[in-house]
């Protein structure tokens, strides 16, 4: 109950291709998190996932019946949208009674199931309140009520934080996560964030200009991703990228014939990734790399530390907070030898 | 329903609405107008091809009706629009505190035309009225506001005093809505208010000074009402507008072909210029 | 206290200004107040023995004039030329405002229509009222001031529906609504402001019509407009000035009161009307 598939979907606005040949699985119960950068066609494949805009070809499933013909409300999904989308006239009752009553369910079972749904978000003293009257989080929880009381097969969630402050945003979050363990339904969510996405989701689906980069679970999108560009989306700060580099069987070649040790892999790599907390500080002398500090960000328990490094270009290095490091200074660089990603010409993953 | 037939569906009430009441009237124009007919032979027309036409189109009434209404329009609007423009810039910095000026200076449009015109008799009235009262008190005499040297200005008076509150709104509205920081950044420049108003203000409430034109201009044109109860078609037909030739030839004259082919003739030239007109501002917008 | 000599100047023109305006209005007023026998002694603005019998004689239903049954036709055909329009305008204004339909052809004709010179159909109108038994009734005069004021309708109910956010049709959507509950139930209460001052706009204007009332309507239907005009046409006897400066007044009151308490609410139909058409 809730499986939600789509099969080699694409949708074109006129000449225009917004999302090509997408395939990807929902499972019941799954919180899914399609994320990307803006403009990679997210929020349409959430809207043809709805039914609110219609695929150019390919098909949309729920629980394997083709449903790609079927109206919005036919498909038994909720969505909760990005600006909430509150009917400004009818109060917190009317907002989530309004799908109830057109679907012409008695009164008293409507009654009953709307102060059911206001009980469970909180929402019951500010029943006869109009939206208007309303904190950004109470109304997002009056939209997320009105997406409850269907009882649907699936959530679709559009950007529902970007409204937020950042203090609110996080509380919310927590909201969301809960409610996804109460009530154990399939959610499809939709955020330009990868701190939400990572925080949040059971399976992520990288996208960028409509296609898929990647789909897998948080830890291994972070741990493996399968190219340059997932690489650099997931995880803050960034993946440090070394391009230009010859291989040359256990070790890379870099310009001013900078070198680092490498394991053997299979293919050519000429990229290397390393994420910053993969990069420690020693000793200049026998260290992997030496290099020199361009900036300090301290950030309390880190510092995100800009180095320099000849031949190489400009890394990113996480240290401990206690450290004390002046702009200019000589330092080494070791490399966890195990942590290093390697890409081909293309920014596609190289395996070990 | 698919979208397709949704949009028919909605817009089925005003196109059937429509073609009932214009429709038809349309294509009893056309016939009508080709054709001999009076009122006791109203279901049974005779076709007499151009001879309305011909009629109109040889009548000097029409031609003098036709200048007469073109006249009216562009002086009317010329001096609606000069007037309101004046009032709007003048008066702004009182009216911004006092709000309820806007209620009382555009009282004179609310009124009906044609009871404008009733109340320009009685004060036109030379025993009653309370202007020749007044002017002989003043000036030891009187004109004669309805004699045919006269009324054509008389009429232009009484259209303007009466509308110049519309274009006084528009205006204000248009004033109000030219973004502050212009104002600013000129004034930071050392523009003098002079140079502001012409080179600043007026080019950003150009498109609703040309609106506003257009509209009272149409409006003077087919001008009816105040001009019937205050004259009728006038001295010699001074006063005939075209709207009046028209309403003359169907009602007095009683000659139902010859006053639809004038309207047949008025619809061309009206359905012409807008059609230029709107291509006109459709290739400036791009 | 500063006294702001260029506001005091200000000030003068505003009188002045309204002062000519409305000195027809002011005369009237005055004649209306004036005793018949005053009247023809003394036609000066000052009233030096005021009275109200002129009003008092209008409301003696007379053959002449017979204002509760002008009253009456006038509020019966003006509020269908006011009201009409609007139900006939709202489903396609949702057409062309959501879905772009009607906007190379019928949008753009029936808001041109504000620019035609009506009495070309004016005269077609009257025989066509005449076969089907509509002259001389309210209902008649109504429906083509509905004709009148549906332009204006249809471009301020576009414009109000443009500014109803589209994520809450599509809210609905998804709550199963189709599109007749959507129209009603969600769009409608939030344009019901715009509304408001389309009927105001609307009821003004049809109340003001004179051409078609005078055209079609005869006895029966005649609006308060007619009315007052055949009032002055003196039928024997002469003009009661005095009672005919009444008549004109009361005439006028409806619109005039409508249009001062609202009008912040007619100000933005002459916009619209003005800036998009």
């Amino acid at each position: 109950m809730g499986t939600i598939e789509l099969r080699n979907v694409n949708k074109s606005f006129g000449s225009v291709d917004v999302i090509k040949d997408v395939s990807l699985v929902a499972n019941e119960g799954e919180f899914v998190v399609f994320v990307g950068p803006s403009g990679c066609g997210k929020s349409t494949l959430l809207r043809l996932i709805a039914g609110l805009e219609n695929t150019s070809s390919g098909s949309v499933h729920i629980d394997s019946k083709d449903v790609t013909e079927l109206e919005p409300y036919h498909r038994n999904l909720s969505m909760v949208f990005q600006s909430y989308a509150l009917y400004p006239h009818m109060s917190v009752y009317g907002n989530i009674a309004f799908a109830l009553k057109t679907a012409r369910v008695p009164q008293p079972e409507v009654d009953r199931k709307v102060r059911e749904a206001a009980e469970t978000l909180k929402l019951t003293p500010y029943l006869n309140r109009k939206p208007r009257e309303l904190s950004g989080g109470q109304r997002q929880r009056v939209a997320i009520g009105r997406a409850i009381v269907r009882k649907p097969k699936g959530f679709l969630f559009d950007e529902p934080l970007s409204n937020l402050d950042a203090a609110l945003r996080t509380q919310t979050r927590l909201e969301i996560a809960t409610l996804h363990k109460t009530l154990g339904s399939t959610i499809i969510y939709v955020t330009h964030d990868q701190i939400e996405a990572m925080t949040l989701a059971d399976k992520i689906v990288v996208l960028k200009d409509g296609q898929v980069m990647q789909i897998g679970s948080p830890k291994n999108l972070y741990a493996e991703p399968r190219n340059t560009f997932v690489a650099q989306f997931i995880g803050s700060p960034k993946m440090n990228l070394l391009t230009d580099g010859t291989y040359e069987g256990d070790t890379m070649r870099y310009h001013e014939d900078v070198t680092i040790n490498t394991l053997e892999v299979n293919g050519n790599p000429c990229i290397l990734g390393i994420r910053p907390e993969d990069i420690s500080f020693c000793d200049p002398n026998g260290a992997d790399l030496k290099a020199s500090v361009v900036y300090n960000e301290f950030h309390g328990a880190d510092n995100n530390v800009f180095v320099k490094v000849p031949g190489l270009g400009d890394l990113n290095v996480r240290a401990s907070g206690k450290l004390d490091l002046k702009v200019g200074q000589n330092i080494g660089l070791t490399l966890d030898k195990q942590q290093i990603h390697y890409f081909d010409a293309d920014g596609n993953r190289v395996s070990k | 329903m698919t979208p397709k037939i949704e949009n028919r569906v909605l817009a089925a009430p005003v196109v059937v609405f429509l073609l009932a009441m214009l429709g038809f009237p349309v294509l009893i124009d056309i016939i009508y107008s080709f054709s001999e007919v009076s009122f006791e032979t109203l279901r049974s027309p005779k076709l007499n091809y151009g001879e309305n036409f011909y009629k109109v189109v040889n009548d000097p009434g029409f031609w003098s009706a036709s200048w007469f209404s073109l006249k009216f329009g562009v002086l009317t609007a010329l001096a609606e629009c000069i007037l309101g423009l004046l009032l709007a810039v003048y008066l702004t910095p009182i009216i911004k505190k006092n709000n309820w000026m806007i209620a009382i200076l555009i009282m004179p449009m609310i009124i009906a035309p044609v009871m404008m015109g009733l109340m320009y008799r009685l004060v036109f009235h030379e025993f009653v009225g309370s202007l020749p009262h007044y002017l002989y008190l003043l000036f030891g005499n009187s004109p004669g506001f309805l004699t045919r040297e006269n009324i054509f200005l008389t009429l232009f008076t009484i259209e303007t005093l009466q509308w110049t509150p519309f274009a006084f709104l528009l205006f204000y509205m248009a004033y109000q809505a030219i973004p502050g920081e212009m104002r600013e950044a000129a004034a930071v420049d050392g523009t003098r208010p002079w140079r502001m108003f012409w080179f600043i203000e007026i080019p950003q409430m150009a498109p609703t000074i040309v609106a506003a034109f257009f509209i009272r201009f149409i409006d003077g044109f087919r001008v009816f009402d105040n001009i019937y109860v205050l004259a009728g078609p006038g001295p010699g037909g001074a006063s005939t507008s075209l709207s009046i030739y028209i309403y003359e030839t169907f009602f007095s004259l009683r000659d139902i072909g010859k006053a639809l082919a004038a309207s047949v003739i008025l619809f061309c030239a009206a359905f012409l210029i807008l059609f230029f007109v709107s291509r006109f501002l459709r290739r400036n917008k791009s | 206290m500063k006294i702001n000599y260029s506001n005091i100047l200000r000030w003068l023109v505003f009188i002045v200004a309204v002062l000519v305006m409305n000195f027809p209005v002011i005369s009237t007023i005055s004649a209306s107040l004036k005793t018949a026998a005053e009247i023809s002694q003394s036609p000066s603005l000052l009233v030096h023995e005021p009275t109200l019998q002129n009003y008092f004689s209008i409301f003696e239903v007379s053959e002449r004039l017979n204002i509760f049954a002008y009253l009456q036709n006038s509020l019966i055909a003006s509020l269908i030329g006011s009201i009409l329009p609007i139900l006939l305008c709202f489903p396609l204004a949702y057409a062309v405002a959501r879905r772009g339909y009607g906007t190379n052809l019928i949008f753009p004709t029936i808001v041109n229509l504000r620019a035609m010179p009506l009495i070309i159909f004016a005269i077609p109108l009257y025989m066509m009222y005449q076969t089907i038994g509509l002259l001389d009734t309210s209902l008649g005069l109504g429906l083509i001031l509905v004709v009148v004021n549906l332009p204006l309708a249809l471009l301020l109910l576009v414009n109000a529906i443009n500014d109803v956010p589209y994520e809450l049709d599509e809210s609905a959507r998804m709550d199963g609504a189709r599109i007749f509950t959507i129209l009603i139930k969600v769009v409608l209460p939030i344009c019901l402001p715009t509304l408001a001052t389309v009927f105001i706009f609307s009821f003004i204007t049809a109340w003001n019509e004179f051409l078609f009332g005078l055209m079609l309507t005869t006895t029966n239907a005649m609006p308060m407009t007619v009315g007052a005009s055949f009032f002055f046409s003196s039928g024997g006897g002469g003009i009661q000035w005095g009672v005919a400066a009444a008549v004109i007044i009361v005439a006028s009151l409806p619109p005039v009161v409508l249009g001062v308490l609202m009008y912040k609410h007619i100000s933005r139909p002459m916009i619209a009307g003005a800036v998009k058409g």
